[in-house]
């Protein structure tokens, strides 16, 4: 019985405490359209947790959840002559909140029938394959077996970047030579490397 | 993304003196009043229809005339009313009663009182000033109910849009009554439902980005 009233007390507490906040909420939108910038200043300040407290179940993301306060302060600024001083403030608020909320998740719904989400698969490059044998220590010995125009053309050209016109200086070959050895090489190593591959 | 706090600060700093709406009834009435005026303006430039006063005589014109002027005032009640975001949705009901009486009222007359268009019944010239009539009525109705509720675009524009179009068609479909011809049953429903239909389906389609692109030009 004493429980049951205790429940009561603070149940018709809990109340009071709400009708008189809304109506705090209500005279500061009044005086905000009167032009009270401080009046605006705190109800906005004043409703924020509350619209957190609407937003953050339907929303859960923290960034969503003050991406959405800003869009329902944003429409409760853009249509504010549409609130009447003699009318409770709070189901004017309510329902401006859930409507850009339903809004947002509406957005969030056609979104996601229309995009896919990236997998691995969709991944552009592919992973290095470790058991393929082509790290430098395999690509070292491959490249030793060349024959030793081919094996120099493609350290100069290829492994230390040269070009062509130094290459030549630093070989004695000609351009032409360079070129057809280089791409002689890449054609081995290419042939070679195939061959391991192939399981 | 700027914080919330700044935004406050950003958003009081640029508060102005904002003039409150007037009640949804009194702005409905000021539309209403737009209307009349312009039904008016028409009368005068086109004349009434010959028969209009035998026609008033006869049951079933004037029941139907009168839903429909109903359903036309009652709609835009309604548009008025559920624009705004802490009015109840079953103000949309408002003008059903009134859209029932007038759509079944048409369907009855067509059954009971088949009227076949004859070859004088419908001229292409009266159906080109038929058009001009709903076109000189609709478009300045729709016009001004858009300005006049373009707030509604960031709430719920559909709702608003339909019942607002839906008392465009029904004045649109009275004003058709009063100044032409149109007995046969063919051209009652086709000018009669068809412009509510084409109307209602305009704001179901346009009515957001109607509303939208008057706001934005407005805000």
């Amino acid at each position: 019985m004493v429980l049951l009233k205790v429940i009561d007390g603070s149940g018709s507490n809990a109340r009071d405490t709400r009708q008189a906040r809304e109506l705090d909420w209500s005279i500061l939108m009044a005086r905000a359209q009167d032009g009270d910038r401080v009046a605006y200043h705190r109800l906005l300040t004043e409703i924020s947790p509350f619209l957190r407290s609407l937003a953050t179940p339907r929303l859960r993301d923290g960034a969503d959840v003050e991406d959405a306060i800003q869009d329902i302060l944003l429409t409760v600024h853009a249509i504010r002559h549409t609130y009447d001083p003699a009318r409770p403030f709070a189901p004017w608020l309510v329902t401006i909140a859930k409507r850009r909320l339903v809004d947002r998740l509406r957005g969030w719904g056609r979104i996601r029938r229309r995009e896919v989400a990236m997998e691995r698969e969709h991944e552009a490059v592919a992973e290095p394959q470790s058991d393929t044998g082509l790290d430098g220590h395999h690509l070292q010995a491959a490249v030793e077996t060349l024959p030793p125009a081919q094996q120099k053309a493609l350290r100069l050209v290829k492994l230390q970047d040269m070009s062509l016109k130094d290459a030549s200086h630093a070989s004695g070959m000609s351009v032409v030579a360079l070129k057809v050895n280089v791409h002689r090489a890449l054609k081995n190593l290419q042939r070679l490397f195939s061959d391991r591959i192939q399981p | 993304m700027i914080d919330t706090p700044d935004l406050i600060a950003t958003l009081a700093s640029d508060m102005k003196p904002v003039k409150r709406l007037q009640p949804p009834l009194v702005r409905a009435l000021g539309w209403l009043g737009f209307a009349a005026l312009l039904l008016a303006l028409i009368a005068v430039n086109r004349g009434i229809r010959p028969d209009l006063g035998d026609r008033l005589r006869e049951t079933a014109f004037a029941t139907r005339t009168a839903a429909a002027l109903a359903t036309g005032i009652l709609a835009a009640i309604a548009a008025f009313v559920v624009s705004l975001p802490d009015r109840s949705k079953l103000w949309l009901l408002l003008p059903v009663p009134a859209l029932v009486v007038w759509l079944s009222n048409v369907g009855y007359q067509c059954l009971t009182h088949w009227v076949v268009i004859g070859p004088e019944g419908v001229s292409p010239g009266e159906a080109v000033r038929c058009f001009s009539t709903l076109v000189l009525t609709g478009l300045p109705l729709s016009c001004l109910l858009c300005f006049m509720l373009r707030y509604a675009a960031v709430l719920q524009p559909a709702a608003v849009a339909i019942t607002g179009s839906l008392g465009v068609g029904a004045l649109t479909a009275v004003a058709l009554s009063l100044f032409h011809t149109i007995d046969a049953s063919a051209m009652i429903l086709m000018w009669n439902v068809g412009t509510t239909a084409m109307f209602g389906a305009l704001g179901a389609f346009f009515g957001r980005t109607a509303m939208g692109w008057a706001a934005d030009r407005m805000s």
